[in-house]
């Protein structure tokens, strides 16, 4: 009796896993769910988050990247698969990268390189069709700006050399500034010297300390403000 | 056989023979060779071999600075790498106690959690498929292949992640994230039923684990054995409850137990951890704080003072340990993984003792063992 039973639940529940095959079957034949991409035909869309090889950022105020060939990402990669080098141009403050390559065959795609990048000029493109025709291809980061640089560098000088003009403009009227504020303070003292005269306070000046003081008040303010606001905003991974 | 052989005497008369199972066996989980003596179809004694799949871990660490380590722990059990992962961050911050932002501690269980719920299901998807039942092998991949893609929008990887950092995570999760994690557990718990259906009441499927396999607690004792096949012993020995690591202490769960310590308990205590861990996502993805996740630049050169440190996780495998010894220099003097697999797999040859060889395969599955983690 025992055995005839157990045959019927070992039937049962033979019968209870076929249905659930017969319901996930007709799913997908009968109701066509699908759930496949056709690649070839429908492109994926990439997150934000999407790890392929790391690329250089262009920059909109440059229109370039701002590699300095530092090789703080070569020395930190675990997989030793990037090589940069980096050289003075004249007329310029920082250096250049004259070379940037990644054998992308290699990468783990750990991102520390794009940690450790001191000018946040590294990011993670977004290539899926990886394909290469030889066996030692090689990523070259430079090819796309390579065009540019010598209009980079020609702005980038006349940036410098503009920056450098307001400074020593402002270097000028700063100590012309001093001078007065010397001279006007020497008088002072020359009134105050004179025997009866009381030493005033000069309410002017009084007034742009003031001023001076809330603005940084103000400004301390704003900063708190917008850390706060920073921290309630959630930086979210939007799909690109 | 001639009548005069009996199969009692066989051994004593040469009878017994060796087979060898493996490396490259279908079901023996990457590369483990297994060599069995045998009488008949009876395991005499079983050996197993390892060491196909080293790739020097260790000695690796010891020839680079300490974050250049990183994209290897995941690469140590690939199946639940974020765990390994972030244990090696967090054994970091323990060594040179840097803070970690609330936020970045919450999503640190939530992807533990999911990627602790991927390795089950890839368990219990192979674990089926290698006792005969294909079927479910492809319903169980479906559901995790959902926890891949939702893991991949916010870590940018499938399987080898590289989320953590000394302090923080990468990449801070958003509401689609929080929202597709929820569907994801709401349509887990109707699968759950589904496959409780399919394969638990299945009379092959027990027929093939029920008393197949036993390692009694004493044994776990002996060898070490951690995690869900010392659970299906009786011993309620977790690290998330015994020592809580990060912020497993201020989360409602239970630790499954079973006492039969057979290949069908070891499914059972799976299957509910799978439960748990669904019941701390859904309480982490509740109590998510706003926030940074990593509030500055990860630091890329350190030298931590001399001395050592220890720290344990659960994986999805039992209890791992990173053991961190460092010379007051910037590369680690040595990284010791404690991992559990290794544990797990000396048991085998007292618990394969005696056992038939068809039950072989389901009992070197049943305790979930990662090859590339063994050897490391």
């Amino acid at each position: 009796m025992r055995a005839v039973r157990a045959v019927f639940v070992g039937l049962w529940s033979l019968l209870v896993g076929l249905a659930i095959t017969i319901k996930h079957f007709g799913r997908t034949t009968i109701l066509r769910k699908k759930v496949t991409e056709q690649y070839p035909h429908e492109k994926p869309v990439m997150s934000k988050a999407y790890r392929s090889a790391i690329k250089l950022i262009r920059f909109d105020e440059t229109n370039s990247h701002d590699c300095v060939g530092c090789k703080a990402c070569e020395r930190i990669c675990p997989s030793f698969c990037i090589s940069v080098d980096g050289d003075k141009v004249d007329g310029i403050r920082k250096k250049r990268a004259t070379h940037f390559e990644m054998d992308f065959a290699l990468c783990s795609l750990c991102g520390l390189c794009i940690d450790a990048c001191p000018t946040d000029t590294l990011e993670y493109s977004k290539l899926y069709e990886e394909v290469g025709y030889t066996r030692h291809w090689k990523h070259d980061l430079l090819k796309d700006f390579n065009a540019y640089e010598a209009q980079f560098v020609a702005e980038q000088r006349a940036r410098e050399e503009a920056e450098a003009a307001e400074k020593a403009r402002a270097a000028e009227e700063k100590k012309a500034a001093a001078a007065a504020a010397k001279a006007a303070k020497a008088a002072e003292a020359a009134k105050a010297a004179e025997p009866g005269a009381e030493p005033v306070a000069d309410p002017a000046a009084d007034a742009a300390a003031e001023e001076k003081k809330k603005k940084i008040e103000a400004a301390m303010a704003a900063k708190a403000a917008r850390l706060a606001a920073k921290a309630a905003a959630t930086p979210a991974p939007e799909e690109s | 056989m001639p009548e005069e052989i009996r199969e009692d005497d066989a051994g004593a008369m040469g009878e017994s023979y060796y087979l060898n199972m493996g490396p490259q066996h279908p079901s023996m989980h990457g590369v483990l060779r297994l060599k069995l003596r045998l009488l008949g179809e009876e395991i005499q004694d079983a050996e197993p071999v390892i060491g196909y799949a080293h790739r020097a871990h260790e000695k690796m660490a010891e020839n680079r600075i300490w974050p250049m380590f990183l994209p290897n722990t995941s690469r140590v059990d690939y199946l639940s790498g974020m765990i390994y992962n972030l244990a090696y961050c967090q054994a970091i911050e323990k060594m040179l106690d840097i803070e970690v932002p609330e936020r970045a501690q919450y999503i640190r269980v939530i992807v533990s959690e999911l990627n602790r719920i991927s390795s089950h299901l890839l368990w219990i998807a192979t674990y089926v498929m290698d006792i005969g039942g294909v079927t479910p092998f492809l319903y169980l991949w479906d559901d995790r292949e959902i926890i891949l893609d939702i893991m991949d929008r916010v870590t940018g990887s499938r399987l080898t992640y590289c989320y953590g950092r000394f302090g923080g995570v990468t990449m801070d999760v958003d509401d689609l994230f929080c929202e597709q994690t929820s569907a994801f557990l709401d349509r887990l718990v109707g699968r759950m039923v589904e496959y409780d259906k399919l394969v638990r009441k299945n009379v092959i499927f027990i027929q093939r684990s029920k008393g197949v396999g036993v390692i009694d607690a004493d044994t776990c004792r002996q060898y070490g054995v951690t995690g869900p096949s010392l659970r299906a012993a009786g011993v309620a020995y977790d690290v998330r409850r015994a020592e809580p690591y990060g912020i497993y202490d201020r989360f409602d769960f239970e630790v499954p137990t079973l006492t039969e310590g057979d290949c069908l308990a070891r499914y059972d205590v799976r299957v509910r951890e799978i439960e748990e861990a669904s019941k701390i996502i859904r309480q982490a993805l509740r109590d998510l704080p706003g926030g940074l996740v990593m509030p500055e630049k990860p630091k890329k050169k350190f030298k931590p003072s001399p001395g050592e440190t220890y720290f344990a996780v659960e994986s999805a495998r039992g209890h791992f340990g990173m053991y961190l010894v460092s010379d007051g220099s910037e590369t680690p003097f040595k990284i010791k993984l404690r991992t559990p697999s290794f544990s797990n797999l000396a048991a085998m040859p007292k618990v394969l003792r005696g056992t038939m060889v068809a039950d072989t395969i389901a009992i070197v599955g049943s305790i979930d063992i990662v090859l590339p983690e063994i050897d490391r």
